[in-house]
């Protein structure tokens, strides 16, 4: 039949001698050589320099810049900033790090209200499938979780936010399964590990490939247990200051009616979550429906910094066919128990197991010098073996471990129990974000920042499963911190100072955005 | 990236009775966008994991309605789509027990489950497969593992409490049972607890002083792979 069935075939043919290929990883020369040649975050026409606040002079993608010198969709004049309601801790967006601060917060005593753009646990983190790390097994340690994750962000992680992380991973995934996480176990009651690219030593502690699955029922229903005040389809449009730089509280719009929604908050506590919806230089994502970065712009009015947003995680193996599923994620743990990748040749080019940034390197490398598979819709990708995981482990291995995997493609006749699937990158994980301290704190007092939507912990490059270990270690601190300074101050002054500051520097700089942000939604929608 | 109408053939789906035609090959969610009507409620993770989007539709020559995920389910020549509000954050409470959970546990939370008339109406509606009735008898039988086991893969749309003629609600039976599970888990991790106990006393503390007191960027390429 066709290109496709024709390469399929030499996939399945080239099997047997692949399986005894043993692959090097590349020298860190060779390594950096691939990246800067073809990673996304490479391409120096898709940034541009950011014209004015905190990060003024640096680069980012226009995509995200554009955001960050946008328009508010408030004009300061036309709302009544007389709050509806006052609260101790204000947290915004109800995926695993919001859910997490609010039950911490909670717990400490805070009268907390979260509010968030879709229902509660619409987010990233139901979606997450890997897992989670954390440093168990006798042969490893928390230091050697705190090198691999440096090394894997290119040094750049901030040095006492990484060690906190690892820190606190034991204590954390303990706290988990108390409030009723079915991590995965040995028979000996042990949690179940395994490695991940970038890791020397297996501590993906999961459950199947449904692991933020598992964490966001669990924090879900905590937060509705513990009768946390909930605001669903009320997403955050601006932060309230003081006028003199601490922040007070934050707007909200109610989605089914369009009202603004005021609150006055002693301490507010951003979880927005990632950028996968602005589809940087045109990529497909693995994220939820609302992943459009909006915690960036609204920050950033306020006065909080940055730090590395010039720097995606585009997942190497993002599904390429069938066109409804292009972007959606096949989880790394499949390369992990021996799933290869390989090209329209038949022929494996990298090894699987490199941090995310060298394989997604390496595949787009391999589709630009025509050695990629060519989709009916016009996409590109490589094979990635999916039958070698029964093969090299047993019979039904991928059917037990990944049942989401088989689930998903069987909808479309695609038994990936026999045949291999298309992949290519997908835009995954904004690896900067707001810049925090320890206690989750942004440069703005009084503004907290927890899970994707900060920056720092990670440096350039997100090791696996480090971003739910991030949530819920930071979105602990966060809710702590939070509720902690909530005992020590009043409610401030509601004020839109920041955002006429912000418009007296457009102007200055010139800077004529036609861009409304925070975005809230991509643009999917036909205008007939 | 929303929808792909290039080149591919149009097909005629009815939604809220009115017929539309759209681009093959798309998602119904997609085929939503492509009428122009924008989705808030009823989307989510448009992966398949957060049940925001549950749907029942016809096809045309099948008598029985099929449910699905919309963001999981193509549209087909013919389709009839309705749309279900997903499950709603309001709930009944079911807190953790203290001691170790009997099998009155969670009767206490869900006394209907008793009820189950073993009409099977929840199984065949689950978009996720599962053996939601199974799941149920487990639960009447207090063999709480096996209802653990049974809802792993739940997503929450709440497909299986709609259909349920006595107002089980199947999927909030096997959460609850879940953590139940979790939280007391019959067998102790205890190589987490150790480590746990080891960074508490300091054991890695001198570890750490001198890595951190050093010059990390020093350890840029040392693989320990
Ligand atoms: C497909 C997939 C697989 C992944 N697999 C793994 C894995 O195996 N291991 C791992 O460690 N990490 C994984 N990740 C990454 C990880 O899941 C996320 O980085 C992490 O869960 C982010 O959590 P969060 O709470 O910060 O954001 P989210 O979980 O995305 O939550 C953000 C919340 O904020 C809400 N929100 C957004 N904008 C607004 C607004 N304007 N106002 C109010 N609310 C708003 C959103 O609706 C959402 O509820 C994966 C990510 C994806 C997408
Ligand atoms: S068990 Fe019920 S709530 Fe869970 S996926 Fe199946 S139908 Fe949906
Ligand atoms: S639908 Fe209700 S009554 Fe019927 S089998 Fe399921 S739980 Fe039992
Ligand atoms: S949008 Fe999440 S399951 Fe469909």
């Amino acid at each position: 039949m066709s290109i496709l069935e024709d390469s399929k075939t030499r996939v399945n043919e080239s099997r047997a001698a692949r399986m005894k290929e043993e692959r090097a990883l590349l020298s860190p020369e060779d390594k950096d050589a691939l990246i800067r040649k073809f990673h996304p975050d490479y391409k120096k026409e898709a940034y541009r320099t950011i014209q004015i606040g905190p990060n003024q002079g640096e680069q980012t993608v226009h995509e995200l810049a554009n955001l960050l010198e946008g328009k508010s969709p408030i004009a300061s004049e036309a709302v009544s900033l007389s709050p509806q309601h006052q609260v101790d801790l204000l947290i915004i967006g109800g995926g695993g790090a919001g859910a997490t601060a609010a039950l911490t917060a909670k717990a400490a005593g805070a009268n907390v209200l979260l509010a968030t753009k879709l229902r509660l646990g619409d987010s990233n983190t139901v979606m997450a499938e890997g897992g989670m790390q954390v440093a168990v097994s006798a042969e490893d340690s928390p230091v050697r979780h705190f090198l691999d994750s440096l090394r894997g962000g290119y040094m750049k992680n901030d040095p006492a936010l990484l060690k906190t992380l690892v820190e606190e991973g034991p204590e954390v995934a303990k706290w988990l399964m108390d409030i009723g996480v079915l991590f995965d176990r040995e028979a000996d009651g042990n949690l179940s590990i395994r490695g991940g690219g970038g890791s020397s030593k297996p501590r993906l502690l999961r459950c199947k490939d449904y692991t933020g699955l598992e964490l966001m029922r669990v924090l879900k229903d905590c937060v509705l247990n513990e009768q946390v005040e909930l605001l669903e389809f009320s997403p955050i449009v601006e932060l309230l200051t003081d006028g003199e730089g601490a922040c007070t509280g934050a707007v909200l719009k109610n989605l089914d009616n369009n009202q603004f929604i005021v609150v006055q908050a002693k301490a507010v506590i951003l979880a927005t979550g990632g950028i996968g919806r602005l589809h940087i230089q045109g990529f497909p994502t693995s994220n939820h429906y609302g992943a459009t970065a909006d915690g960036l712009p609204i920050a950033y009015r306020a006065g909080a910094k940055l730090t590395l947003q010039d720097t995606f995680q585009y997942h190497p193996t993002g599904a390429v066919y069938p066109e409804p599923m292009a972007g959606i994620l096949v989880t790394e743990a499949i390369r992990s128990v021996g799933a290869q990748l390989v090209n329209v040749k038949g022929e494996r080019f990298i090894n699987e197991m490199e941090t995310r940034d060298a394989v997604a390197s390496a595949v787009i490398r391999e589709c630009a010098e025509g050695r990629g598979v060519e989709t009916s819709a016009g996409r590109r990708g490589v094979w990635l073996d999916m039958p070698m995981v029964d093969i090299v482990n047993a019979e039904g291995t991928l059917a037990h471990r990944f049942p989401n995997m088989v689930r998903q493609f069987s909808r479309y006749q695609i038994d990936i129990q026999k045949e291999p699937v298309l992949v290519y990158p997908t835009l995954h994980y904004q690896n900067g974000g707001i810049q925090i301290n320890v206690d989750g704190e942004s440069t703005v007092r009084n503004l907290f920042v927890a899970g994707e939507a900060s920056g720092g912990i990670h440096g350039r490059n997100r090791l696996m499963g480090n971003s739910l270990l991030d949530i819920i270690v930071y979105g602990r601190r966060a809710g702590r911190a939070a509720s902690k300074r909530a005992t020590e101050i009043a409610l401030g002054k509601l004020t839109l100072a920041h955002l006429d500051q912000f418009r007296e520097a457009q102007k200055k700089a010139g800077v004529e955005s036609k861009t409304v942000s925070p975005m809230l939604f991509p643009d999917y929608v036909k205008k007939n | 990236m929303s929808h792909s109408d290039s080149q591919s053939s149009l097909i005629r789906i009815e939604v809220d009775g009115a017929e539309h035609p759209v681009p093959e090959g798309i998602t119904v969610i997609q085929a939503m966008w492509h009428l122009g009507r924008p989705t808030i409620h009823g989307v989510g993770c448009l992966g398949g994991v957060c049940g925001a989007c549950p749907i029942t539709y016809r096809l045309p020559d099948q008598p029985a309605s099929k449910t699905g995920l919309a963001c999981q389910t193509a549209v087909r020549e013919g389709m009839a789509i309705t749309f279900i509000p997903s499950d709603s954050s309001k709930k009944a409470i079911a807190l953790l027990p203290k001691e170790a959970p009997t099998q009155k546990t969670l009767f206490q939370y869900y006394p209907e489950t008793r009820r189950c008339t073993a009409c099977r109406a929840c199984t065949s509606v689950c978009p996720q497969e599962i053996d939601v009735m199974g799941g149920v008898r487990a639960a009447i039988n207090g063999e709480l593992a096996t209802v653990a086991e049974k809802f792993t893969t739940c997503v929450m749309c709440g497909l299986c409490a709609a259909v349920c003629e006595v107002q089980i609600k199947p999927h909030r039976v096997g959460m609850y049972a879940r953590r139940l599970t979790g939280a007391f888990y019959p067998k102790e991790a205890t190589s987490l607890l150790h480590r746990i106990e080891e960074v508490r006393s300091g054991k890695y503390d001198a570890e750490w002083r001198e890595l951190l007191s050093g010059d990390l960027s020093a350890l840029a390429h040392d693989r320990v792979m």
